[in-house]
């Protein structure tokens, strides 16, 4: 170990904390938007890497998920104790939020008896001391044996310092004191040692396992903490060392206990002032809670949020619009001025411009969205969500939990799909999966603004919100009805911290949608343009070379096949067919691939709308199969990405290919539905 | 009586905890151990509830209200 230490030059510090700590602000803070984003081998909890120089020292920062606990119930904290444990972390940093000390000093007792460098970062300390209390960091340090640094992720107050404590306490034999005002004699050689010494009984067990530990693993690191996981009858430790002679007895409870009592021993010492007040979040839940007011106020805000992303996003989206037409016409003009070929002229402008340029327009409705969306998860309304949800939820035979990743949805349905993993039951998880897509993403959103600005006029910003609340019916729908063809009832329960609300952080929520709009464009530069690039390939060949007739071409030769199908629906016509084919590679798209077959340059601007809807009228599509078409959008197939992230989530190519069949059928029921019944009104 | 027939700020201990195994430990853990102080803040009809336990507050659903039997000061 040693040796390493000092061949590697970076220090590995890893950031861990309870939910709603201010963990991820205060990794933020160190790291900005330079942060690398990947998935944990195996599973898919997300892992988020950054680096940071202070004096000369390189780290490695570690953001990891946020736990209650070290156990090995959930795939979070499993993941998170896999990587303390092992080599990859040298020193952890627990932050734990100053003005919730008692329930954050659970993990950090858990994090002290994992016998490696701990330095407690104190978030929050600002509000503590808005409320008048005040927290003795000299005795917590004493009684902890670890040092403590106040910080304030939002005002950036402390970083050196928390750094600085890093650096000097990597080396675990560099220990703090300990000390206790115990009653003298008992346990004395513990006590000098361990911050945390359990009662006679269990200490006795401890060390009888240390000593079963010392002959058979030898190699072992950190025995006490192997014979405390021994004694909570950790499944994972136990895997990992058998030991014959165990009594599988658990002390767990106990232990807890114990734990619990040895904090309230620090809170009385160490909390001055203790104030239970913090009137403003019970005033303003008064409202957000409220058992009637609840739920409308929710439908509000959300109304308010689309309001905000069609409204300011397509206000702003006309900029985009015009410098698009700018860019393309300066191109065109570029071309015909080097005397480029008609070939490439059409590929460059009709293929990747209108393609991929006609996504970029959507970007501002796509920001004001997410920047909505990390609001409302900031700000701490979220989670009340799921309590304002929990009665609706329970009808259909989920937890009110489930409702996050739904409303995550609305975003992008990868990360929502991802979100499901927070319920506990194997059960609720793959129910939340199923119905999630139904949650229509932003991705979804150009092909409904486009649409819905062609055929509805001044009607346009509800017949495009329309979707939402059909999305969302669909999902309610379907949900229960699998919840009445399972086999028995089973009782779903809500389990969910309702954190202080607070202001949302600027930086915070930043990084948050930079991340996002980071995706859109990555998206934007591969898989739109090379989606836009192979159906223009496929729009402009057939086997005997260019074709001067789209309708002869490949793309036309497959899609022809599916009009009988699609004709019920109103979307008989091979285009569109294809537009929908390609709109599986990602849903924008279907928008770049209108552009594309009917070589509508600048699609969103006034004039491309006229164009397309003239080329859509002369074949007799109307409103009505632009409505239909809308739908079938929202509910069919959805993209590759949230195929593939559906399929690694559930762990079940049967499952991923069931939700696609659902989802087609859906889409196609519905769709020929409203086709039909509209028809015979209009 | 149970979490759940508290009313709405009222203060109580927890007595004790009838779940399952795990969903017990996990509500220990978050520090709701024997003769720890909880105050319900709300309830809804379907049973639900936010209560606030060592300076944190957490909505639990109705089986898990339902699970967790508390003492209100005056000894019921």
């Amino acid at each position: 170990m040693e040796n390493n230490e000092t061949e590697r030059r970076e220090l590995r510090v890893a950031f861990i904390g309870n939910p709603n700590c201010g963990k991820t602000t205060l990794f933020n803070a160190y790291t900005g938007a330079n942060l690398k984003v990947a998935n944990w081998p195996g599973v898919t909890v997300e892992k988020k890497e950054g680096s940071y120089k202070f004096q000369g020292q390189e780290f490695k920062l570690i953001d990891l998920p946020g736990i209650y606990s070290l156990t090995s119930y959930t795939m979070e904290e499993r993941v998170s104790r896999m990587c303390i444990l092992s080599d990859e972390v040298d020193v952890i940093v627990d932050v734990a939020d100053a003005s919730a000390l008692e329930r954050n000093l659970y993990l950090t007792l858990q994090l002290i008896e994992l016998g490696k460098p701990v330095v407690m970062a104190l978030n929050m300390m600002d509000i503590v001391e808005e409320r008048g209390m005040e927290i003795d960091l000299h005795r917590m340090q004493e009684m902890l044996g670890i040092p403590v640094i106040p910080v304030s992720a939002r005002k950036k107050t402390g970083l050196e310092q928390l750094m600085h404590a890093v650096l000097h306490h990597r080396d675990a034999s560099a220990r703090h004191r300990i000390e206790h005002h115990h009653k003298v004699g008992e346990n004395a050689q513990l006590h000098a040692e361990y911050a945390l010494v359990y009662s006679d009984g269990i200490e006795e067990e401890i060390a009888r396992l240390e000593n079963v530990f010392e002959d058979r693993y030898p190699d072992m690191t950190n025995r006490r903490w192997h014979a405390i996981k021994y004694l909570e009858n950790d499944s994972d430790v136990m895997g990992e060392f058998p030991v014959e002679s165990f009594d599988p007895e658990s002390f767990e409870s106990r232990m807890i206990n114990e734990k619990y009592d040895f904090i309230e021993e620090v809170i009385a010492e160490v909390l001055v002032n203790r104030d239970e007040k913090s009137a403003m979040t019970d005033r303003i839940d008064r409202v957000l809670t409220h058992r009637i007011w609840g739920v409308p106020v929710f439908l509000g805000i959300m109304a308010l949020v689309f309001a905000l992303t069609f409204t300011v996003g397509d206000w702003l989206k006309g900029y985009f619009e015009a410098a698009l037409e700018v860019f393309s016409d300066g191109v065109s003009g570029l071309l015909s001025a080097v005397g480029a070929g008609e070939l490439i002229t059409s590929l460059l402008v009709d293929g990747i411009i209108a393609g991929v340029g006609g996504i970029l327009t959507f970007l501002p409705n796509i920001v004001i969205l997410f920047i909505a969306l990390a609001v409302l998860e900031d700000s701490g309304y979220m989670s009340r969500v799921a309590y304002v949800m929990d009665g609706l939820m329970g009808k259909i035979g989920l937890s009110g939990r489930a409702f996050i990743p739904m409303l995550l949805g609305f975003g992008c349905t990868v990360p929502a799909v991802m979100a499901s993993r927070a319920l506990e039951d194997k059960r609720d998880r793959l129910r939340t999966m199923f119905v999630t897509p139904f949650m229509s993403c932003s991705a979804r959103l150009p092909v409904y603004v486009l649409l819905s600005q062609m055929f509805f006029g001044k009607w346009a910003g509800i017949a495009a919100f329309s979707m939402y609340v059909i999305g969302l019916f669909m999902a309610i729908l379907v949900a229960l009805i699998v919840s009445k063809c399972s086999k028995k009832y089973e009782e779903h329960t809500l389990l969910i911290e309702l954190p202080e609300y607070k202001t949302p952080n600027p930086h915070t929520i930043f990084i948050y949608v930079w991340d996002k709009v980071k995706d859109y464009l990555t998206k934007a530069g591969t898989t739109i343009f090379l989606a836009s690039i192979v159906l223009w390939f496929l729009l402009n060949f057939n086997q005997h070379g260019l074709v001067s007739d789209m309708g002869e071409s490949f793309a036309a030769g497959i899609a022809k096949f599916l009009v009988p199908v699609m004709k019920p629906t109103g979307l008989g016509y091979w285009q569109i067919i294809v537009a929908l084919i390609s709109g599986i590679a990602a849903k924008e798209v279907v928008v770049s691939s209108m552009s594309v077959l009917y070589g509508v340059a600048n699609i969103s601007s006034a004039e491309g709308m006229a164009a397309l809807s003239g080329a859509l009228g002369s074949v007799g599509f109307t409103a009505v199969n632009a409505y239909a078409m809308m739908i079938f959008v929202l509910l069919y197939i959805p993209c590759v990405a949230t195929l593939a992230t559906i399929k690694r989530e559930s762990g079940s190519v049967k499952f991923m290919l069931g939700t696609m069949a659902m989802q087609l059928l859906t889409a196609w029921i519905m769709s020929a539905l409203v086709f039909n019944i509209a028809s015979l009104i209009f | 009586m149970t979490l759940q027939s508290m009313e709405i700020g009222q203060t109580a201990d927890v007595q004790s905890i009838s779940l399952a195994h795990d969903t017990s430990r996990r509500l220990e853990m978050l520090g709701l151990t024997g003769g720890t102080e909880i105050k319900l803040l709300n309830k809804k009809k379907n049973g639900a509830v936010i209560v606030k336990v060592r300076g944190t507050r957490f909505a639990f659903g109705r089986e898990i209200a339902r699970g967790i039997e508390v003492e209100t000061e005056n000894g019921k």
